[in-house]
């Protein structure tokens, strides 16, 4: 009730934390209810223990086995003469039973047994007169009073039933206040936790799967136990059949997509080994057409090339031949390429910083995927591709072009396979389409991150950050 | 001169026999790996055209087989962008791979690169030239290598690429040289075929002696050591 009032306040502040808020807000509730509820019963039931003294009507067997014991003692006294104290000392009564006598008139008492003086039978006093009921008080029950007649006068009968063990509220009224308080907050405290994290643990599964899967991992499911019929556990079961579904399906595309390409290369590899026999044998006239064959044989074969580095990338099933080695020297192999590119289009390479540290990786692939960014930023650029390498605790390799730059919206399309631009789908540069996926993709297997951003001035920034596992500083 | 192509892809085997035959080859086809590797051992050959995937024994079955008892040059054919397949056909001791889909003047290079060794050696077989260094014995006529009097048994390639360390020992040669005088074709960028071989030779002459024969000059190729 407080909690949203004190929650505003900074130093509750994690409260507010998105990832526990629900929870808190309903653990806040619970146990507020629980102690208001514990609190008003310990209210209530300290009214009532004050006064630990009740008693209440004495009926049954007991009020007539009493109401025998009386006229035994009555019969025993008349018959036998005998005393009081005789009677009721006899082993055969007290065996059994303690029994106290209280006299009408005089303070006379007696007992049958002798009896530890912090149980004070003096209250029993007050009860002359009364019809026979059962007296509950912290150390013993008393059960009478029924008069008894005899020689040496009138008095009455109580039966006492010491409590051995003290029953359990009394126990309790007996425990220091700040102890009781203590329990009643610790077992609402455990009581609510147990409550609310048996609601939220479901949610947070739910929450981490989703997350899991929104970021490709597609194994990933909800720990939801299937014996749990509630709503949440009809939610989990069904998040994690649709996760199924979606596996079923993303890995059904991949696989098709592999073999797909797989198999368009055998009719290639004949179609380019055809063209060769024919460009041996053809007329002068015809060679041109051949030549024009081969080109597009080889601009099909690039392309199947990379739909299968992209989708064995997405799919992770791209096994990487780790080697450790200097950056600088991946990046000036692909630099030296992009060079000779650059100047056949009149654009200009600037480089900034250096990239000398050691690096687990791929080679090839990081190597590639360089290129690829390079060589769209060549294609887009109008004058100058600026380079800037940076390394501490990671490795950042920015990756400018001058050019028209990329509408905000399509940022995050330009990764796609076979995303371009502008529709026009120009195939001029003799680009697949692709570049950008396997840049993309073969950077997130090494541990890294692509991002795209626009310049200010124009032109897109492809900024590929690769993280230097630690024992690499030491070499 | 007789090749074996040993490929599942009859059509492939038609047009590469009909290519290779204008280019003044001979060439016989195997459609499955028991086949072709029977063949292989049944006849020398003066190199076989080997696929990876293979109906019965795969290529790199039908390779580790022919390697126990023979060292006829094999160029495997690869799938492009299957590293792993390369690496470890050239582990297993191929000589050479080219990716599928090829290019026919690319393979005609290859199979060139590859026989023209032979022919080179027919032809000066007579002479009787041998050079000896650090233990290593480089007998040029019977195109063999030998460690403490013990014969290596070295791929074709590997052989050449020995030959060539030790004949202009003590200068390093590139790994581009290498490849261009052993393979007969330029280093791909981040090519590792030569390491690979290397690695190879290493391996073949430790199994003889301990000391270190060939040394990886960082960024600049290798070097034959000339010992004391």
């Amino acid at each position: 009730m407080s909690l949203s009032k004190e929650s505003k306040l900074p130093r509750f502040s994690w409260l507010r934390h998105p990832k526990h808020y629900l929870f808190f807000k309903v653990f806040a509730w619970f146990w507020l209810t629980i102690i208001g509820t514990f609190t008003a019963l310990f209210f209530l039931s300290n009214i009532s223990l004050i006064n630990a003294i009740s008693h209440e009507p004495l009926q049954g067997p007991m009020a007539k086995n009493l109401e025998y014991l009386s006229r035994v003692i009555e019969r025993s006294a008349h018959k036998h003469a005998l005393s009081i104290n005789d009677i009721i000392t006899h082993p055969r009564l007290s065996k059994r039973k303690m029994l106290y006598l209280n006299s009408q008139n005089s303070d006379t008492t007696f007992i049958s047994k002798s009896i530890d003086n912090t149980i004070d039978l003096s209250l029993l006093n007050f009860t002359k007169g009364m019809p026979p009921q059962v007296i509950f008080t912290e150390y013993y029950q008393a059960f009478g009073p029924v008069r008894v007649s005899v020689p040496q006068g009138e008095f009455e009968l109580y039966e006492i039933d010491i409590n051995h063990k003290r029953p359990l509220f009394i126990r309790l009224k007996l425990l220091p206040a700040w102890l009781k308080i203590s329990i009643a907050v610790i077992a609402s405290l455990a009581l609510s936790f147990l409550f609310s994290r048996n609601l939220i643990a479901p949610i947070n599964s739910l929450k981490q799967a989703a997350i899991r899967l929104s970021s490709g991992d597609l194994s990933a499911r909800a720990a939801i136990s299937s014996q749990r019929k509630d709503e949440l556990g009809i939610l989990g079961r069904d998040f994690n059949r649709m996760a199924d579904q979606l596996e079923q399906l993303l890995s059904a595309q991949k696989r098709l997509l592999a073999d797909i390409s797989h198999e368009l290369r055998s009719p290639l590899t004949r179609l380019k080994m055809a063209t060769g026999l024919a460009q041996m044998q053809a007329s002068e006239a015809s060679q041109s057409y051949l030549l024009r064959i081969e080109k597009e044989a080889n601009q099909l074969d690039k392309m199947i090339a990379d739909v299968l580095q992209v989708s064995r990338l997405e799919a992770n099933s791209q096994p990487l031949s780790l080697q450790t080695q200097s950056l600088q020297v991946i990046v000036d192999h692909v630099i030296n390429d992009a060079q000779f590119e650059a100047k056949q289009h009149n654009k200009m390479l600037l480089i900034q910083g250096d990239a000398q540290v050691n690096i687990e990786c791929d080679e090839m692939l990081i190597a590639s995927a360089l290129e690829n960014i390079l060589r769209n930023a060549i294609k887009y650029a109008q004058h100058t591709i600026s380079i800037t390498l940076k390394h501490s605790d990671t490795i950042t390799i920015q990756i400018c072009d001058d050019g028209p730059g990329v509408p905000a919206a399509q940022l995050d399309k330009l990764c796609e396979p076979f995303f371009r631009q502008s529709d026009a789908r120009d195939r001029v540069s003799g680009g697949t389409g692709l570049g950008l996926a396997i840049a993309k993709n073969a950077v997130i297997a090494h541990g890294g991150d692509l991002a795209l951003s626009n310049k200010d001035l124009g032109g897109l920034c492809v900024e590929v950050s690769l993280p230097i596992q630690k024992r690499n500083h030491v070499l | 001169m007789k090749l074996l192509m040993i490929d599942d892809d009859t059509g492939l085997c038609e047009l590469l026999s009909e290519y290779l035959s204008a280019q003044g080859f001979s060439i016989q086809t195997a459609h499955d790996g028991q086949q072709g590797l029977e063949l292989a051992l049944q006849n020398d050959y003066a190199l076989i055209l080997l696929d990876v995937m293979l109906p019965s024994i795969d290529g790199f079955e039908v390779l580790k087989q022919l390697r126990q008892s023979k060292l006829t040059p094999v160029i495997m054919l690869t799938a492009k962008g299957e590293d792993f397949d390369r690496i470890f056909g050239l582990e297993l001791g191929a000589d050479d791979y080219i990716a599928k889909p090829f290019n026919h003047r690319e393979l005609l290079a290859r199979v060139k690169a590859i026989t023209r060794r032979i022919e080179h050696i027919n032809s000066v077989s007579n002479s009787n030239k041998k050079r000896c260094l650090n233990g290593i014995t480089i007998n040029f006529s019977a195109r063999e290598a030998s460690v403490n009097d013990t014969t290596l048994t070295l791929t074709g390639t590997e052989y050449e690429i020995l030959a060539l360390l030790v004949k202009h020992a003590p200068d390093v040669i590139s790994k581009e040289q290498i490849s261009e005088d052993v393979l007969g074709r330029r280093l791909a960028s981040f090519d590792r075929s030569i390491d690979m071989h290397v690695s190879n030779i290493r391996k073949k002459i430790a199994e003889h002696s301990a000391g270190e024969k060939i040394k990886t000059i960082r960024g600049a190729g290798y070097v034959f050591i000339q010992g004391e």
